[in-house]
């Protein structure tokens, strides 16, 4: 049973790590190195040949797994690309919590608890296949439906881990989600208060006395079909409130009212 | 004079029923936008200098009309209230809303003794480039620079700007995989914020 | 990258960004591109301070082409509508230009498009308001 298993990882093993392989060789690199940890690891000018180099291994080692003979030391070779994963992980997080992961796609992610459990079950996977003594064809041939399960589940596993990919199916899946029917249509309808401000800073009458402003919103509130807003000011030294009236019918800056009224400027209790 | 009674002195100020006192003038256009923009003054602050009239820090104690604030390289700042100084929390609020932790920048004018008279304090503000990864039915789940944040909407306050247009508080627009700007309030050491603001691409 | 000068003064939108040690979510955000940028400093961030920083930033997706400014460069900032002129030394990269195309925020009759500039708390809040994620402003060298 455990030799069948460790076919089945030979294949899923290897798909991932050439799959890996294929961003890191590809056009879009040059960008994902420059985002990854690996420009902090050894410097920007190295950051790109050397993410072409670990591309070249996982395509290599991937290669070796899914293509015969069947040797040991393809899974050992696995297993070490694993641990240098986790090691390279564990340094990015520590050094370059904000630079991108570059693992499975040229999508900027930082390096967050997924990315470790990914690397886990990838190191996992390299030790069973490391217990495979016939090429995968043979397992899928023994129990191919069996075979196809398993490689389907865990391959959804990693995507699922993967937060590079996350663009490609679950931000889909929630916007059809959001699509079908929106958790926010039913908000209820007012005025906010930021609609009157924006409203306030486009008319003439905030431009008037703006040089005299000197806080934020002070106070707000609602009279008839106005809404009031406040704000401190200093007038030649004359300590004052600017009052401004805003219309809440509609957006009419041309409207816009405004007071400089004498401020006590009374100590908070 | 009470908040109402004060409310309904401004109101009748600026809406034209009762005479009051205004210093300077007091109608659109008394101010010549054009010779205010006119004017070059001296710079308050060198480029690239600390500004002395600003503080950031959090909050470690409350007194009468007094916040002391820490800051993150550990100096303490005195900060004093008055009630021409504006407190935004969420919304503009009064300094009651203050609480020891919370985040804060202030803005007003640095004293001899060391204390800032604040003109404008900002608790647990935050503006944050976001993507939206998931609406829920009270709340955005946002990424941020790869960092999870859980937006809270606030019904009655959160409005949302779509493409420039003016703010509305219709979130219904707001899309999945989108990239948003959030104005919000941080909840003190969470990974949790109540939006004010949402600016977004319809 | 070699980039056409660009006719100075310039409009532009402008928001704030927090940097160095801080509280809440800016607490990982670090002294940006340059290392030194503190929100409690007259700092703001360019889209083109260097190839990899525009690679990100984009603003000729936008029809703007903007020259290349490095670390410490000066810029001074004006709202549009306002009557201060703060100074701001470049700090970081930013703001993503490119997400937010067309764009437009205006004040008594005048307008400006597209963000080009970021700047700190401390320079922001002396000329605008904090709770206003964004203000047109003018740019010049």
């Amino acid at each position: 049973m455990i030799e069948w298993f460790a076919g089945t990882q030979q294949f899923v093993l290897g798909g991932v790590l050439i799959w890996a392989s294929m961003f890191k060789l590809g056009r879009r690199a040059p960008v994902a190195a420059r985002r990854s940890a690996l420009r902090k690891l050894v410097g920007e000018t190295r950051a790109v040949p050397a993410y072409r180099a670990v591309g070249l291994v996982e395509l290599l080692v991937g290669a070796l797994l899914v293509t015969p003979p069947v040797l040991v030391v393809e899974a050992y070779l696995a297993v070490a690309l694993s641990v240098g994963m986790l090691a390279y992980l564990a340094y990015a997080k520590l050094r370059a919590p904000e630079a991108g992961c570059g693992c499975l796609g040229d999508k900027h992610t930082p390096v967050r608890g997924r990315g470790f459990v990914r690397a886990g079950v990838l190191l996992a996977s390299g030790a069973l296949a490391a217990w495979s003594t016939a090429w995968w064809p043979a397992t899928l041939a023994d129990a191919p439906l069996a075979w196809v399960a398993v490689v389907v589940a865990q391959s959804a596993v990693i995507v699922a881990l993967s937060p590079e990919l996350d663009h490609r199916w679950l931000l889909p899946l929630r916007r059809w989600r959001v699509r079908v029917s929106h958790p926010l249509a039913r908000t209820p309808v007012t005025v906010p208060l930021e609609s009157s401000v924006q409203q306030l800073q486009r008319s003439d009458a905030y431009r008037s006395v703006v040089g005299a402003l000197r806080s934020d919103l002070l106070d707000s509130w609602e009279e008839g079909r106005w809404r009031l807003l406040t704000y401190s000011a200093d007038q030649d030294g004359v300590a004052a409130t600017a009052v401004f009236a805003v219309p809440l019918d509609g957006h009419r800056p041309q409207d816009i009212r405004v007071a400089l009224v004498p401020e006590s400027g009374e100590v908070l209790v | 004079m009470d908040s109402l009674g004060r409310r309904r002195f401004l109101s009748k100020a600026v809406l034209g029923t009762t005479a009051v006192t205004v210093v300077g003038a007091s109608t659109i256009g008394s101010f010549a936008p054009e010779a205010v923009a006119g004017q070059r003054p001296k710079l308050d602050v060198e480029p690239g200098a600390p500004d002395p009239n600003f503080v950031d820090g959090r909050v470690r104690s409350l007194g009468k009309g007094e916040l002391l604030v820490t800051s993150a390289d550990r100096s303490m700042h005195r900060i004093h209230l008055t009630s021409a100084t504006s407190v935004w929390k969420l919304r503009p609020t009064t300094a009651d809303a203050a609480k020891v932790g919370d985040g804060l920048y202030a803005r007003g004018v640095r004293l001899p003794d060391g204390t800032l008279a604040a003109d404008a304090v900002w608790l647990n503000i935050v503006n944050l480039q976001v993507h939206i990864t998931s609406i829920g039915r009270t709340a955005l789940h946002l990424d941020h620079h790869g960092d999870r944040i859980v937006g809270h909407v606030v019904a009655g306050t959160t409005a949302a700007v779509y493409n420039s247009t003016p703010a509305v508080s219709d979130l219904s627009l707001l899309q999945v995989g989108k990239h948003a700007q959030v104005i919000g309030a941080w909840r003190p050491d969470t990974n949790e914020v109540d939006l004010a603001t949402v600016y977004a691409a319809a | 990258m070699a980039q056409p000068e660009q006719l100075a003064p310039t409009t532009a939108e402008t928001s704030w960004f927090c940097c160095g040690a801080a509280w809440g979510p800016c607490g990982s955000a670090g002294g940006g591109a340059c290392g030194n940028c503190r929100s409690g400093s007259r700092h703001c961030a360019w889209p083109n301070t260097s190839d990899n920083c525009f690679a990100i930033t984009r603003p000729d997706k936008c029809g703007d082409t903007l020259l290349r400014r490095t670390c410490g460069h000066t810029f001074y900032v004006q709202h549009l509508c306002g009557s201060t002129e703060i100074a701001v030394t470049i700090a970081d990269c930013g703001p993503q230009t490119d997400l937010w195309c067309g764009e437009q925020s205006c004040c008594s009759g005048k307008c400006a498009s597209n963000r080009l500039l970021d700047l700190t708390p401390s320079a922001y809040s002396a000329i605008g308001n904090l709770s206003s994620g964004i203000m047109p402003v003018n740019i010049r060298s």
